[in-house]
Parts: C-alpha cells; structure tokens; sequence
C-alpha cells in the first residue's frame, strides 16, 4: 500500500458485520453512575475517616476511569496496543507531577 | 483526497478506518490524548500543591454545592453515552440517528457549560472568589476553566461536524472526523472524573 | 453522498515564495526549518560573543547589568528553542521519511503548522529587544524574579508568550513524527530495523510528547500571574516559588534529552557508514534510548538539591541522575566498538562525530559530579554549572548537527559541502569551544558565578575568562566558515549520486539527491536493518520494490497553517499588551478591551474552520511522469 493513498481496508467478500449492541456501553453507564453515587453518598454523609474517604474516592475515580476508556474508548478492542502504551506514558509523567505537589512544595 | 469509497456500493463496515489518513488522524489524536493527560496532570498537581491556599478567602468546603457538582456530573457522564450511541450509529451507517445523538451530546454540553458559567457568576459576584483572591481560587479556575474551555471546544467543533455531515454527508472523509471528536468527548468526561473528585469531593471533605 | 475524483480539478501548484509559503513537502520544510533556525543560531552567537566580550576583562562595561541580564537570558532561550531545536527538526523532516521508505509524514498539513507556529513564536520573542526590552530573568525565568514585583517591562511576557507559540509547533511536530514512524515504515521495516537516527527521531518525539504539555502549563501559570494578577507564585497570597522550579524543570530535563538523543542518533549514522562497518549493539543501542528517555522524567529536581527538598529527596534524585549514566556509557563503548577494526574515512562529518564522542564523555562526568547532591551545594550557580551544560549541548549536540549537516547536506541539497572547508571549521570550532568552556570548569572551581555581569580583579579569574573569550571567537570565526561553505556549495551545479559517500547503509542513499517530489517511484522492500547495505551485500544496485508503479497521491499545498499562525502571533501580542496604560485612546480601546486578542484568535479559528470545511483533494503524479523521470 503506498502511502498518501487511500485504500479500502474493507472486506471483498460482501457478508454482514456484526455491529455491537449498546448493552455493555450502557452497562458501563450504570456502573460509573453507581460509583459516582458512593463517591457523592461518602462526602454527603460526612463522619467517615477523612484517609478512608480519599482513597475510596480515588478508587472510584481510578475505576470509572478504567472502564469509561476501555469500553467507550476501545481500548480493550483489539489494535490498541500503541493508544495504551502513549495512555500509560502520559499518565506516568502526570503521575510524577502528582508526587510532587504532594511532598515537594511544602514543608 | 476525498473519494467516497464505495465496495458494492456500500460505505465499508468501520469507515472512519477505512483509509490510511483515517487510521492515522485516530492514531495521532491518541498520541494528542497522550499529551493532554500531562497537561491536565500538571495542573491538577498545581491545584493539589495549593488548594489549602485560600488566603483569608473563601474555602473549598464553603463554595462549594455538591447538588450542582452532582448535577453536572450527571449531564456530562450522560453526554458521554449519547456519544457512544453516535458511533454506533456511525458504525450502522444510520446518518439521521448519527445526527440526532450528536445534537443531543451538544445540547447536553451546553447545558454542561450554563451550570458552570451560573456557579462561577455566583462565586465572583457573591463570594468575592475570583482569579485575584488567592493561590487557591487561581489554582481552581484555572483547573476548572481550562476543562469547561475543553468543553466548549468540543461544542463548536461537534456543531461544526453536525453541519458538514448535513452538506457532504457520511464518508471516510467525515467518519474520522466524527471518530475522533467522540474520542475528545470522552476524555474531557474523563477529565471531569477526577476534577469532580479531586477538587469539588475532596474540597468538601478538608 | 458525496463524490470527488481528483483527476477532474485543476492542480494547484505555486512556484516562486508561494511555494515556500504554502508547501506542506517535508522536504521543504526541512530546509525551511535549516533556514529559520540557522538564522536563530547566528543570533544566539551574537549575543554569545557580546556576552563573553563583557567578561573578558573584569570590571569591564561592554554593555550594562540590565542588558546583559537580557543578553543571557536571550541567548539560552534563543539557542535551545528557536536554534538548535528547529535544526534538529530539520534533520528529522528531511531524513525520517526516506529512511523508512516513505513518502511522506503522516500529517503533511500539521508538518507546515508546525514550522510557522515555531517561527512566528520565534519573531515574536525576539520582537522583544525593539519592543521595551527583552526578558532578562535567565532562560528559566525563576519566580518572583519573572513576576510583576521584579519584573515590570513586558520582557518575560515576550517569553512566556513567544514561548508558548513556538511551544506548540514542536508539540505538534513530535505526534507528527510518532505517527509517521508507527504507520508509515516500508514493508518489512520491523521496529528492530529501522536505522538508528529513526530510532531516536520516535524515542524524541514521544519525550516531547510528554515533556512539552508541562512547560504549556507553566507558561499559562506564569502568564496570568503577570496578566490576570493571579497568584500561583505569590507568597503573600498563598502561592510557592519553588512550584515554577518543579513544573519548569519537569519539563526543562526532559528537554535536554529531546536534545541529545536526535545527535545520538546521528552519531550511530555517521560512524557505521565511515567506518564501512555496521553498528555495535543495535539492539542495546535501542533499548539504552527508551532507558535514557524513562530515566530522564524522573530526575528533574537535581537541577533544584539547594532549594530545601530536603536530604531524602535530594537522594532519590542523586542516584537516578546518576543511574542514567549507565545507558548512556553502554551508546559510548558501542561507538567505540564499531570503529574498532572498521576502515575509518575522516571526512569533515566524521570528523564532528568522532569529535563528539570524548567531548560528551567530558561533559557526561562533569554531569555525574553535579549529580551527587552534597557536591552540588558547591556546584550549584557557578561556572562549574555552564561549563558541564556547554560541553554537553555544543560539544555533543551541536558537534552531532554539524556532523548531521555534512553527512547529509548532498541529500538535501543534491551538492557536497567543500571538505577542505568543512576540515577548518571542524578545527577551528572544536578548539574553540575546549578554549571556550574547558577553562569555565576552573573558574567554577575558583568560585566565580553564573549570571554575573562583571566581576572584581585579582580573583583568579582574568586569564581564564579572557582565553574563553578568546576561544568564543574561534568559535564564531569556524561557524562563519560554515556559512561560507554553503555560499560556495551553493554556487556550484546541483548533481550529484543517489549515494555520494558510496558506502550509505540506509533507504534514503538508494534515491536521488536530491529526491523527486514523491521520494519513492515504488515503496522498497526491506530484509533487514541497514536495507540499503543488505541490498549492496547481496549484490543489487538499487532496492527489491515492494508495489508496482503507479499513479501517486500526494497532498495540496495550502497558505492556511501561514495564516494559523499569524493569528496566534497576534493574538500573542494582544494579550501580552492588554494590562499597558495607552496614552492614545485608540491604542487603548484595541488593546484594553482585547480586541487585538479576539482578532487574532478568530484568524486562527477561521483558518482551522476552513481547513475542516474544505476537503484537501490532493494531486496524483501520473505513471507517464514517473517513467519520463526515471530515463533522465
């Protein structure tokens, strides 16, 4: 294939591909939905252990996260081996920058 | 390079994929997301660094409302879906249902945009919590303003879409287009996770 | 639905400055980006030299402390952003492609956006020294020195703005290049053999990647602290200095390495084709790249030991600054390895590449020194500091240009530079620069500091500044020979083999020099690395090719990424003067009221609609072309 051409990639055999259902996209709906519910309920009650609330808050973020870009966003699908590995490099390096505002900005 | 490419007369099945430049526009608007996860690191580590620094002004815990921040939430994660239901849609070739879940998402994103245009009036006109009060409220608008900025890109570019979709139509020219503004979509969604936790949930929790 | 078939429009082709305007060829742009940024290097010399004419006597009063501050500051910033950076990009526009058998970048539109974002950030900082000063608070521009408080001309907003400008066009080009190199390879062009210098084009483009979002960030932070009274580094309101320091240098270590690595890559060019041999350790050589790029976001606090972090932080940093040696002697001894027993040929390009090694080991140990935290509280701010960051930048990376420049200049140009010439300015430069910066190793030592305009006789310091004053000289009497080879290359007729230096071992030396527009009449095939050499071995003149001939589709020209960024120039100085107290009313109501700002953005964003909105046809190159050439 040369490039700055176009090419169809499509099949030469007509047969009818499945197209997915929205079932699983709204499962991920309801699932982000529930846990964005506990994070709000954690917060809205009040009285729970402060270190407990953060990381319960973490990990619902990091959870809605997960399943928001590997479903939504295909990550799981095949062929997404380079988007994951620029997706983990960026989240690395904002990850250092993290770090640092934690520990290195005051003391 | 904008022939519709047509097998049998058909839009093959997963068109914004179907040329090279389609493959390579999705691929370089990951390596973009790549980028812009840092970005928005290095600013929500600003906000982390400085969210105690309220100088006398107001605090996290006394601005903020946890129905709004709630509601926003939920106009936005809906935003989401509907795009996904844009895609589906692309992926049948049903162009009219590409159509409607796409005004939909923008309609949802400006209502998205009115909440946080109406809680940052409340803040400079009633709260004297504007960019100049403190290390905090400069930390917070910039934060929150560079992914409500996000937003309202995203709403003018989508709009945009709409209207080319409306003139040319479906092909492997607008399918990547479409493709990725879905992919933009959902990563500002993304980015609202964790500013609904980091700032307005943890805000209220001290 | 609709349908376009480009065989039925007219083609648009510019000749003459349209065509340089509008191009989106890689090719061009390299040479664009050889042209803009050899201009910026020359005005970063100036600015050297007259910094060192300053210093070459103490007391002296060459220029005053307000000048001075800005001469330092613009020299560094000139040099690493608006020089060298964009000479590197141009090596990378004009090589990467054809190295992997390719006929283009992926994005030959952003390709263009980001030569012009970069140059029209360029103009505007430098519009800085006509414009009420340029910035003077060093090329890091550490707080409060580059707020409001300390500094009240417009000099750093020139910085902060002509920088994010310029920022994003490198932004842009780095996810231009990693697209390029994932999707675009040749046929048989496995990721373990791609040549070297592509190697660390893609390992470079993805640190700026990561690495540039950090500075877009800190740039904004430091600007609306200046422009909207923000606080993010005023202590009184609550903000921290040391912040600027973390987010300028998580960006600015990370930077250093987007500088070496494309001169690594050069240098495992360069030495295998003069030593008629192949690399030593390709696949060390690949793996000890991605160890350096990770190492390298992780010790950016070493630039930072005296701020206070405090002795388990400045440990942590010690000893990862120090671990990157390790990768970085493993590139050394492959070099050394694959001259060995090799027949070396000293070309004037070989001569900057084997120049480079000793010369980067130098400034590599010196780096070690300042690694170890407690050493560097003596270290830190002096002479030491400049001397180490000298020798690695201009004694590796600058050495690793030249060496790119004359090894690849018939490619570009289809002429040989002059060697006799290109000998005297290897000599000339390379003594120079030791005059320059090896005595600064002393002078550190002695305890003279950086960023000082004048200093007191009787210190120690008279003889050795003057040498290096001497040596800076040299230095730029060797780069005007340079230039002197090119005025004379120039002159003489363009012609010259697909392989000048016979013993090219990668794709780009199996085409002509210079190629036609489309590079490849047919994609190569390619068994294995150094293509071109596996071809010679097995006894082929040119390349298996992988497709047929056929008609090529090639993209259209277009004045929008010009127009893009002369929005954002605008838009540029419209927020940088929107704060100004006018005494012409008119002035104020354009600039107050941030109609220069809104003006300039709806430029860009109508530059960008119109992009959308009207779908690039493109032009194809008929095979009746394509043959006509292949018989001249």
């Amino acid at each position: 294939m040369t490039a700055n051409q176009q090419s169809n990639e499509g099949p030469t055999v007509k047969h009818r591909h499945r197209v997915e259902g929205p079932e699983k996209h709204i499962v991920v709906f309801i699932f982000s939905i529930v846990l964005t519910a506990i994070a709000f309920a954690a917060v809205a009650a009040g009285g729970i252990n402060t270190a407990f609330t953060i990381i319960l808050l973490l990990v619902m973020a990091v959870l809605q996260v997960f399943v928001q870009m590997g479903y939504w966003m295909h990550l799981k699908d095949k062929g997404h081996l380079m988007p994951i590995l620029f997706m983990i490099g960026g989240f690395f390096v904002a990850s250092t920058c993290i770090v640092m505002a934690l520990f290195w900005v005051w003391w | 390079m904008s022939h519709a490419e047509h097998v049998n007369g058909e839009l093959p099945h997963e068109p914004e994929k179907a040329t090279l430049e389609g493959r390579n526009k999705v691929l370089g608007f990951w390596l973009f997301l790549g980028g812009e996860a840092v970005l928005f690191g290095t600013l929500f580590a600003t906000f982390l660094a400085l969210r105690g620094q309220n100088n006398e002004g107001p605090t996290a815990a006394e601005l903020f409302s946890l129905p709004i921040t709630a509601a926003a939430t939920l106009i936005l994660l809906v935003s989401s879906l509907t795009s996904v239901f844009a895609i589906q849609a692309l992926h049948r070739h049903n162009i009219e249902k590409l159509k409607l879940w796409l005004i939909v998402t923008v309609v949802l994103g400006l209502g998205f945009l009115g909440l946080e245009i109406y809680e940052f009036y409340e803040y400079v006109v009633h709260e004297s919590f504007n960019m100049k009060t403190s290390a905090f409220s400069s930390a917070f608008y910039t934060l929150v303003g560079f992914h409500g900025a996000h937003v309202a890109f995203g709403v003018v570019w989508i709009s945009l879409l709409i209207a080319q979709l409306y003139r040319k139509g479906l092909t492997v020219v607008t399918a990547p287009k479409v493709y990725v503004s879905a992919m933009y979509w959902h990563f500002i969604d993304v980015v609202w996770v964790f500013i609904f936790s980091v700032v307005y949930l943890l805000g209220k929790v001290g | 639905m609709a349908h376009a078939h480009a065989s039925s429009h007219s083609v648009k082709r510019y000749t003459g400055i349209m065509d340089w305007l509008t191009t989106v060829d890689h090719k061009k742009i390299g040479i664009l980006y050889l042209i803009a940024g050899g201009f910026f290097f020359g005005i970063g010399g100036i600015e050297a030299i007259l910094i060192r004419l300053q210093l070459i006597k103490p007391m002296n009063d060459l220029v005053s402390a307000q000048v001075f501050n800005e001469l330092i500051t613009m020299h560094g910033t000139t040099m690493i952003f608006l020089g060298v950076m964009p000479v590197i990009f141009a090596l990378m526009n004009a090589v990467i492609p054809l190295q992997i058998g390719a006929r283009d970048v992926a994005f030959p539109f952003l390709n263009s956006l980001g030569f012009w974002t970069f140059l029209f950030g360029g103009l505007l900082l430098n519009l800085s020294w006509i414009m009420g000063g340029a910035p003077d608070a060093g090329w890091t521009s550490y707080t409060p020195l580059s707020t409001n408080d300390y500094s009240s001309t417009h000099g750093v907003d020139f910085y902060t703005i002509g920088l994010q400008i310029a920022g994003l066009g490198t932004l842009i080009g780095g996810i231009n290049f990693l697209a390029t190199i994932i999707t675009m390879r040749a046929p048989g062009m496995s990721f373990m053999r791609m040549p070297m210098f592509t190697w660390t084009a893609f390992i470079t483009s993805a640190m700026i990647l990561f690495a540039f979002p950090a500075i877009t960030v800190g740039l904004v932070l430091l600007s609306f602290d200046r422009l909207l009274g923000a606080n993010f580094f005023d202590v009184a309101a609550g903000g921290s200095p040391v912040l600027w320091q973390h987010i300028f240098w998580i960006f600015g270590h990370p930077e250093v390495y987007i500088l070496i690595l494309p001169a690594f890559g050069i240098i495992s060019e360069v030495i295998p084709t003069f030593s008629r041999k192949r690399l030593f350790g390709y696949s060390s050589m690949v793996f000890a790249t991605i160890l350096i790029a990770f190492l390298g976001f992780m010790v950016w606090a070493h630039h930072m030991f005296t701020t206070g972090l405090g002795p388990v932080a400045n440990a942590l940093f010690s000893i990862a600054t120090m671990l990157i040696a390790v990768p970085t002697g493993i590139k050394i001894f492959n070099w050394l390895f694959t001259m060995w027993g090799g027949q070396i040929r000293f070309t004037s390009a070989n001569l900057f590449a084997i120049g480079f090694v000793p010369t980067f080991v130098m400034g590599g140990v010196t780096g070690v020194m300042l690694a170890s935290a407690p050493a560097d509280f003596q270290f830190h701010d002096t002479y030491f500091v400049v001397a180490h960051f000298h020798y690695v930048i201009v004694g590796g990376l600058v050495f690793g240009l030249f060496a790119g420049l004359h090894y690849w200049w018939p490619k570009m140009f289809g002429r040989m530079l002059n060697e006799t010439l290109g000998k005297w300015t290897f000599w000339l430069f390379a003594i120079g620069f030791h005059m320059t910066f090896f005595v600064q190793h002393f002078l550190g030592l002695l305890g003279m500091q950086r960023r000082i305009v004048s200093y007191l006789p009787n210190q120690n310091f008279d003889e050795l500044n003057f040498i290096s004053t001497i040596g800076a000289i040299l230095m730029g009497i060797g780069v005007l020979l340079f230039l002197a080879n090119i005025v004379v290359t120039t002159r003489k007729p363009v012609g010259v083999a697909a392989d000048p230096w016979e013993d090219g071992r990668t794709l780009e030396w199996s085409i002509p020099s210079p190629p036609p527009e489309y590079n490849f009449k047919q994609i190569p095939l390619v068994r294995g690395i150094d293509a071109f050499w596996k071809e010679k071995m097995a006894g082929n003149k040119e390349m298996t090719p992988s497709e047929p001939v056929g008609p090529i589709h090639m993209p259209s020209p277009s004045i929008l990424p010009f127009v893009m960024s002369l929005g954002l120039f605008i838009a540029g100085l419209g927020f940088m003067f929107s704060t100004e107290d006018f005494s012409n009313s008119f002035m104020s109501l354009i600039f107050n009221k941030y109609i220069v700002l809104i003006v300039g953005l709806l430029i860009t964003f109508a530059a960008m609609i119109a992009r959308s909105l009207y779908d690039d046809h493109g032009y194809h190159i008929e095979v009746e072309e394509l043959e006509g050439e292949g018989k001249a």
